[in-house]
């Protein structure tokens, strides 16, 4: 037996447990490798404005939100226009516990992982309350059910005192080995911390997919008919689904109540709800890589758009309002776009760059 | 006790009986057949068995257990799968997850060990295609294994759906119409899968078909519907010979 591990050919498998692996090829693995060693030490040499990691951290947060709202979107097929709320929920169960104990308690600053961990719990939870109107409604339906619950929480959160309106509750800095976090490190922490939850999160999603729990997802998408006729109680996989999604939006929720040092419901409305469905198409619906290039790619082009119609107010003095013109066009024109001519995303510019270079030199 | 059981079932929807007050027996080990002119009422009669309608009236049992009112993941549990006449595939997927999936409810980890995949969920995992590829080895769909499902042709397509019943390790099977559409050859195929299933794997076998001389061939008992009743029932001889069968397929003077 000697299976060459290196390239995609000649790589064949003896068992069935082999073809489990996450990384086909031993190439896979080491280019995987070193791309996340370049992602956890470029901070390190290079040293980014604060403007710049923010944007950088903004992404990150970004990708966890995505790949909530595509294991609900991509992969279980059901529409849901209220990930910014589930966002939310997560933000504000950090924000409640920093009203109630005080923006700098002990809690928040040692305890973080375990409150972003409840934060996530608490997203789940709510997530599956949304989700029980998926046993009886489909497709449009259901994606209004969750519409309806983006307005109620923008709602609540506006009219409650206890969550000073909608106003900014503050979040204190938290503590590391090191000490506490200061100004100048803020930014830089938390791009770490969220590294740290993307790399988990994207193997364990790829796990869940191996398993019954992911395929159940799929089969819903599918054909719930035949997923009833299957075993699986398609009522109860949808309100999972929403479950799982809530987590991650919970999660990325809280990192951004912790990155922001605060809590606002600016940052969990509508318009956000719907810029996650952009990153989630963008990116490539029902795919796992999807999730990543997705918001990188959105945030990019937001910075673009911005640096350019700066750029441009210079030589136009009279349209001081470009940016704002500027921003929601490009961005609805980049769904339409993608909608008409590349549905799949650029996760399917990955798979054909993959598979070219997986048969390079040779072209079939 | 009987195996499946059906008794005074009637199902109507709005005015429109379907099924009116039908009895039938299925026995265990043997292939069944329910045949009837078009709208007589098998598929319904399917559907009823499978949880997928409800009858108005009368009730179903299998093996002792009432499964009247029981949905169809809660029927697929007890043992029973189906094939449907009208493909309902997974048709995103490929052939292997499409049969992976209609192991759901055998593979035996909770949702940690899967998250891990590390251990018992990548054992039970394995274990699980090695399952599934006998089934794929059984239905001769190897050259199809990681083709997309929507991608295959439609007697393919039919294969795969008798084949991710079977991955269901039932005990009774519902085949509804396996060979409609199929030139001689591909029948000739199915007949064969559907014997061995029935001899091999000891899984007792309900078809409703339309093709009369598969039916005749290959049954130990046949049920003829027409117009929502049961008109006879017997083995294939006693039902070609009896004179309202005759009635309802050619018609009289």
């Amino acid at each position: 037996m000697a299976a060459n591990r290196w390239l995609a050919t000649g790589n064949f498998f003896t068992t069935y447990q082999e073809e489990q692996r996450t990384f086909i090829t031993s190439l896979d693995r080491l280019i995987f490798s070193l791309f996340l060693i370049v992602l956890f030490i470029w901070p390190i040499f290079f040293s980014v404005s604060r403007t710049y990691m923010l944007v950088v951290d903004n992404i990150l947060v970004a990708v966890i939100a995505v790949l909530g709202l595509n294991l609900v979107t991509g992969f279980a097929g059901l529409i849901s226009i209220g990930h910014a709320a589930f966002m939310g929920v997560g933000a504000y169960t950090i924000a409640s516990f920093s009203r109630i104990l005080g923006d700098s308690h002990i809690i928040i600053t040692h305890f973080w992982p375990l409150l972003i961990f409840i934060a996530g719990v608490a997203g789940a939870i709510t997530g599956a309350i949304v989700g029980l109107p998926s046993l009886r409604l489909k497709h449009l339906y259901l994606a209004i059910a969750t519409l309806s619950f983006q307005m109620i929480f923008e709602w609540a959160i506006k009219f409650l005192t206890f969550f000073n309106q909608g106003q900014t509750i503050s979040v204190g800095r938290v503590v590391w080995f090191t000490g506490e976090v200061g100004r100048n490190d803020h930014y830089i922490f938390w791009y770490y911390v969220a590294l740290v939850i993307i790399v988990l999160f994207g193997f364990v999603v790829s796990n869940l997919f191996k398993t019954r729990y992911g395929r159940a997802l799929v089969a819903v998408r599918d054909n719930d008919r035949a997923a009833d006729a299957m075993g699986m109680h398609p009522g109860f996989t949808k309100v999972y689904a929403f479950a799982l999604s809530g987590f991650l939006a919970g999660v990325a929720g809280a990192v951004h109540a912790f990155l922001y040092k605060g809590a606002g419901i600016e940052s969990f409305t509508l318009h956000h709800s719907i810029t996650y469905l952009a990153m989630a198409i963008v990116g490539g619906l029902g795919t796992l890589n999807g999730s990543f290039w997705g918001p990188a790619a959105i945030e990019i082009l937001n910075l673009q758009v911005e640096k350019f119609s700066e750029y441009a107010g210079n030589y136009l003095p009279s349209a001081m309002n470009l940016a704002t013109a500027l921003r929601p066009f490009t961005f609805g024109l980049v769904i339409v776009l993608f909608l008409m001519f590349e549905p799949r995303g650029i996760a399917n510019w990955w798979r054909i760059a993959k598979s070219y270079t997986k048969t390079w030199p040779f072209r079939y | 006790m009987t195996y499946l059981n059906v008794s005074e079932v009637t199902l109507s929807f709005g005015g429109l009986n379907a099924l009116s007050d039908v009895n039938m027996e299925i026995e265990e080990g043997f292939i069944t057949s329910i045949i009837g002119p078009n709208g007589a009422g098998k598929t319904s009669m399917l559907n009823c068995i499978s949880g997928f309608y409800h009858p108005t009236y009368g009730q179903i049992t299998y093996q002792g257990k009432n499964l009247t009112h029981a949905s169809p993941h809660e029927v697929s549990n007890m043992g029973i799968a189906r094939a449907f006449q009208n493909l309902e595939l997974f048709r995103g997927l490929s052939v292997l997850d499409n049969l992976l999936l209609a192991r759901h409810i055998k593979l035996k980890y909770n949702f940690l060990q899967a998250l891990i995949f590390w251990g018992k969920a990548s054992k039970v995992e394995a274990e699980n295609r090695k399952f599934v590829e006998e089934v794929i080895d059984f239905m001769e769909l190897e050259p199809y294994r990681k083709s997309l499902v929507g991608n295959l042709s439609y007697g393919v397509q039919k294969k795969v759906e008798v084949a991710r019943a079977l991955t269901l390790e039932p005990d009774l099977l519902l085949l509804d119409e396996p060979m409609a559409g199929m030139n001689l050859e591909e029948k000739e195929d199915i007949v064969r899968f559907i014997m061995d299933i029935q001899k091999e794997r000891k899984v007792t076998v309900v078809l409703v078909e339309h093709d009369l001389g598969v039916v005749m061939d290959i049954s130990d008992r046949i049920h003829v519907l027409d117009f929502g009743q049961l008109i006879g029932s017997g083995t294939p001889q006693e039902v070609s010979s009896n004179p309202k069968v005759i009635e309802a397929y050619i018609g009289n003077e």
